[in-house]
């Protein structure tokens, strides 16, 4: 394990090195690579976390002028997907932050004025119309049931495949933490494929 | 068989996916799920559900690929090119400076030079010294002050004129 890690550090060293100082010097050509080998990564980390798709098509860019801004602040140390990804989380909670805010306060006007609440959003959760079987239909309403910090764990985990550490360093909480969420989501993916009472 | 034994195999299968478990572990995991039906099925629900994430393949828009693409292309062209002005201006100051003070010292040595030839009291060249670095600053200072007046005059003669 060690000597796999040792020689994947190897590996990813020169090359986040290269795309430190390629973002540093402002190489566009080299960074609209980056931008297409790494937009669907990106889109499907920010549909986990809005659960909404144009509002992560929109992330996504702002993910990019956001790296191009503190392009100094990456070393090429540490890998840069972390990096990458922990701009874009960011950004979704503060997007977020700000949406339930302006929610919470259309809804209190409405209610001074009128004394209705708001319907429910309308759009289809993108896990929902990603589901093509009943098997994933049933995963995709308890993707969408989950928060968004167990979604982003399950994901960085498994389909990103990062380190406990990395997901850390992503999520900014401590590994135990980290490992307790993918746990807990792994658990509930588990209870709504038919795991029932087995799989708690 | 023990509910530790499954409590144990069901921890450890979830521990396998999320950070990898010692040899040891697994070995026992192995044959613990080899022999218990129940804990057989909960690894392949986990399996399972560790998959289901690969169901949900979000489709690409490639135009909105490309919108991002370009943005961030000319955003980084803009910043480069910005970046390269703003380089040029802190080289262009730092050159100045340098030339300033490079200037000063020159034009001391020339003057102290040519009033020991001419004899002159070291207070005069001294004083012709200030005003020449100052003088130039002093006039560009006092022109607005008589910027009013020199267009005042101006716009008077063109008055007349008309």
């Amino acid at each position: 394990m060690v000597a796999v890690v040792t020689a994947f550090s190897c590996v990813a060293e020169p090359e986040s090195q290269f795309i430190a100082r390629a973002l540093r010097r402002r190489d566009s050509e080299f960074i609209g690579r980056m931008v297409s080998r790494y937009h669907y990564r990106l889109l499907r980390y920010l549909v986990y976390w809005t659960s909404r798709r144009e509002q992560a098509e929109d992330l996504v860019q702002e993910t990019w002028l956001r790296v191009l801004e503190h392009a100094g602040q990456y070393n090429g140390r540490l890998r840069f997907e972390p990096w990458l990804f922990s701009i874009a989380r960011n950004l979704a909670i503060d997007h977020l932050r700000k949406q339930q805010t302006a929610t919470a306060r259309h809804r209190m006007c409405r209610e001074d004025e009128a004394g209705v609440d708001l319907p429910a959003p309308d759009f289809e959760s993108p896990f929902l119309a990603a589901a093509r079987s009943e098997d994933a239909k049933r995963v995709a309403a308890a993707l969408g049931a989950l928060e968004p910090i167990y979604r982003e764990a399950l994901l960085l985990r498994f389909q990103e495949e990062m380190s406990l550490a990395e997901i850390a360093q992503v999520a900014g909480a401590p590994i135990s933490t980290v490992s307790s969420r993918i746990h807990r989501g792994l658990s509930m993916l588990q209870t709504s494929l038919g795991g029932g009472a087995d799989a708690t | 068989m023990p509910l530790e034994n499954h409590e144990r195999a069901r921890l450890l299968l979830h521990r396998s996916l999320i950070e990898g478990i010692s040899p040891e572990d697994r070995h026992w995991l192995d044959a613990h799920v080899g022999q218990c039906a129940e804990c057989a099925r909960y690894a392949d629900l986990s399996a399972r559900a560790v998959r289901a994430l690969d169901w949900f393949a979000i489709e690409l828009d490639p135009a909105a690929a490309l919108r991002v693409e370009n943005v961030v292309r000319t955003r980084a062209e803009e910043m480069r090119s910005a970046e390269s002005l703003a380089k040029s201006l802190w080289i262009g100051t730092g050159v100045a400076i340098l030339l300033t003070f490079t200037g000063s010292a020159v034009t001391w040595r020339i003057l102290a030079s040519l009033a020991s030839q001419w004899n002159l009291p070291s207070r005069v060249w001294q004083i012709g010294f200030a005003a020449f670095w100052l003088l130039p600053s002093l006039l560009l200072a006092l022109l607005p002050l008589f910027r009013r007046r020199l267009l005042g005059e101006h716009s008077d003669s063109k008055g007349h004129a008309t």
